[in-house]
């Protein structure tokens, strides 16, 4: 029997056996040693059904198992490579260090990095013809040196594009009293034309003797867009190159409300309700729309142009049910925004342990489904440019559905540190969006593949010492 | 107003279901592993955050929706 400490945890429960070892079995047996020793813990603990993980981006994640505290820092890393099929790559390595402290306190710190090369569609529609555009920094469609051009009947993407990003988050867990818990949070991300500040205050409370817990937490960001090349006028004919310049600023503020209940020994279920409004620049700066005519033949582009306010409202409903020797975990959630876009999400994942219970399997299965955002349109009609308001041609305000499957192995690490729980993993994620607008194509683009697929594979392998 | 006393109803009523449910300390050995702590493994589940927030319309729910990310 080990200790182990769950990173990031802030709950009542001592865990007193590794993941997956048969304590079900004993304690159905009368095992009053390990009884008096999980009693012991438990009330010698901080909370029960409690809100914090130590990830610095997920601060409302509740956690319902106790840190030991510990000398050392327990480091969790992974290594992500994502590849879309004839699109972006992007290789992703994380960090998230956590250390226990003695108060109950806990501290986390996490690193990301995201470097992304490949081909990013730029909004335009595929045509019969060839089409030249600018790249970002291009001023001209007669510059070879800054264009490029997408060949007849295929989706006309930026191959050129290239982003890095690096981003650091910090979280701080305070217990307050033995049923209350604050955390504060922090996070900043810098890319070459992007910078985004937040922070984050939440609290928790625990109820019925610690199987209830209120969680409640607000989230400030403040987001600054320098647009390579200048920041277009929203809405302007692609081929003046009208750039206002400047950096565009916009804002989000985020509140969530949760209750995370122990409905019985090996049931939990949380149920949150989430709302964001963003204010500003919420353009993507990089995305035109083709303008075309009655005979399928493409006259121009414009550029984008949104509201510059956003409010969504979210539902999410979490169980998990765990046995001896397997879990599953479903999660719902329904969101709505007032760009009139609906979605909803469920996600089934299951862990199965092997038989000498230090590896394990788990397989993963999510199914997305979401409606357009009412300004969103594949083309404009010739004649209709600058009169239509608002408009986007970015697939991702589009209705579509999007299919996960995954498949995660993991396997203890012997020879750890007392209180740290070692892992290695490896997981692989399969990735597909489909198109549901029902598009009437003119002319010469019947046939034509205008929304393709989009397909994607993750992989990964993780690290935790 | 109606929605008001709707909230509080159902606050009543949630908390009279939530004292009746729940386990005594010694029973939490299930509930304290790995992978019975809500929405799993942190880093995967940020991983693929980002990647939703990067390819949907929608994000957060389980936490903040914000992203902290250009791509979207």
């Amino acid at each position: 029997m080990k200790r182990r400490a769950t990173r990031g945890g802030a709950g009542a429960t001592q865990a007193v056996d590794s993941p997956g070892a048969p304590v079900a079995p004993r304690l159905a047996h009368s095992d009053v040693r390990l009884r008096l020793i999980a009693a012991s813990c438990a009330l010698l603990g901080a909370g029960g059904a409690r809100a914090q993980s130590g990830d610095a981006v997920a601060p409302l994640t509740p956690s319902i198992a106790t840190p030991a505290p510990s000398d050392e820092w327990q480091i969790d890393s992974a290594l992500a490579y994502y590849h879309e099929d004839g699109r972006i790559r992007a290789i992703e390595p994380v960090v998230d260090v956590a250390k226990n402290l003695a108060n109950g306190q806990v501290i986390g710190v996490n690193l990301t990095f995201d470097s992304l090369s490949g081909s990013s569609p730029n909004g335009a529609l595929p045509s019969r013809k060839a089409q030249t555009f600018a790249s970002p920094s291009g001023t001209s469609l007669t510059d070879p040196k800054k264009t490029y051009t997408t060949a007849p009947g295929q989706l006309p993407v930026d191959p050129n594009y290239s982003d890095d990003r690096l981003a650091a988050g910090a979280s701080w867990q305070i217990p307050i009293t033995r049923v209350t818990q604050t955390t504060l949070g922090g996070k900043l991300s810098y890319e070459h034309d992007f910078f985004s500040v937040s922070g984050n205050a939440a609290i928790a409370q625990d109820f019925n003797d610690k199987n209830t817990t209120l969680n409640f937490g607000l989230n400030e960001e403040y987001d600054s867009i320098r647009p390579i090349g200048g920041t277009p006028i929203a809405g302007s004919d692609y081929s003046l190159f009208e750039k206002n310049g400047g950096d565009k600023t916009k804002n989000g503020i985020s509140g969530l409300l949760g209750v995370t209940q122990v409905m019985t020994r090996n049931w939990l279920s949380i149920f949150n309700l989430a709302a964001d409004r963003f204010t500003g620049y919420l353009n993507d700066p990089y995305k035109i729309l083709s303008i075309v005519d009655g005979a399928g033949d493409t006259s121009g582009y414009q550029y984008e142009s949104r509201p510059d306010h956003r409010t969504r409202k979210s539902a999410y409903l979490e169980n998990r049910v765990g046995w001896d020797r397997a879990s599953t975990a479903l999660s719902l959630r329904y969101m709505s925004d007032d760009w009139h876009i609906h979605s909803e999400t469920a996600q089934l994942q299951g862990r199965l342990w092997f038989s000498d219970q230090d590896k394990y399997v788990e397989p993963t299965l999510r199914w997305y489904k979401q409606t357009a955002a009412y300004f969103y349109t594949p083309f404009i009609p010739a004649g209709e440019q600058g009169s239509t308001g608002y408009a986007s041609s970015d697939s991702r305000l589009g209705e579509f559905h999007a299919l996960t499957v995954g498949l995660k192995y993991g396997e203890k690490l012997a020879g750890q540190h007392p209180g740290i729980n070692g892992e290695f993993s490896a997981r692989i994620e399969y990735y597909q969006q489909i198109s549901d607008g029902h598009l009437d194509a003119p002319g010469s683009l019947q046939g034509l593949d205008l929304v393709p697929k989009l397909k994607a594979v993750l992989v990964q392998i993780g690290w935790r010492f | 107003m109606k929605i008001i006393r709707y909230l509080l109803v159902a606050t009543v009523v949630l908390a009279s279901a939530c004292s009746s449910v729940g386990v005594k300390p010694w029973q939490r050995d299930l509930l304290a592993r790995e992978d019975m702590q809500p929405s799993g493994s942190s880093i995967d589940a940020a991983i693929d955050d980002h990647l939703y927030f990067s390819k949907e319309a929608s994000s957060g729910g389980r936490s903040f929706a914000g992203g902290g990310c250009g791509c979207n």
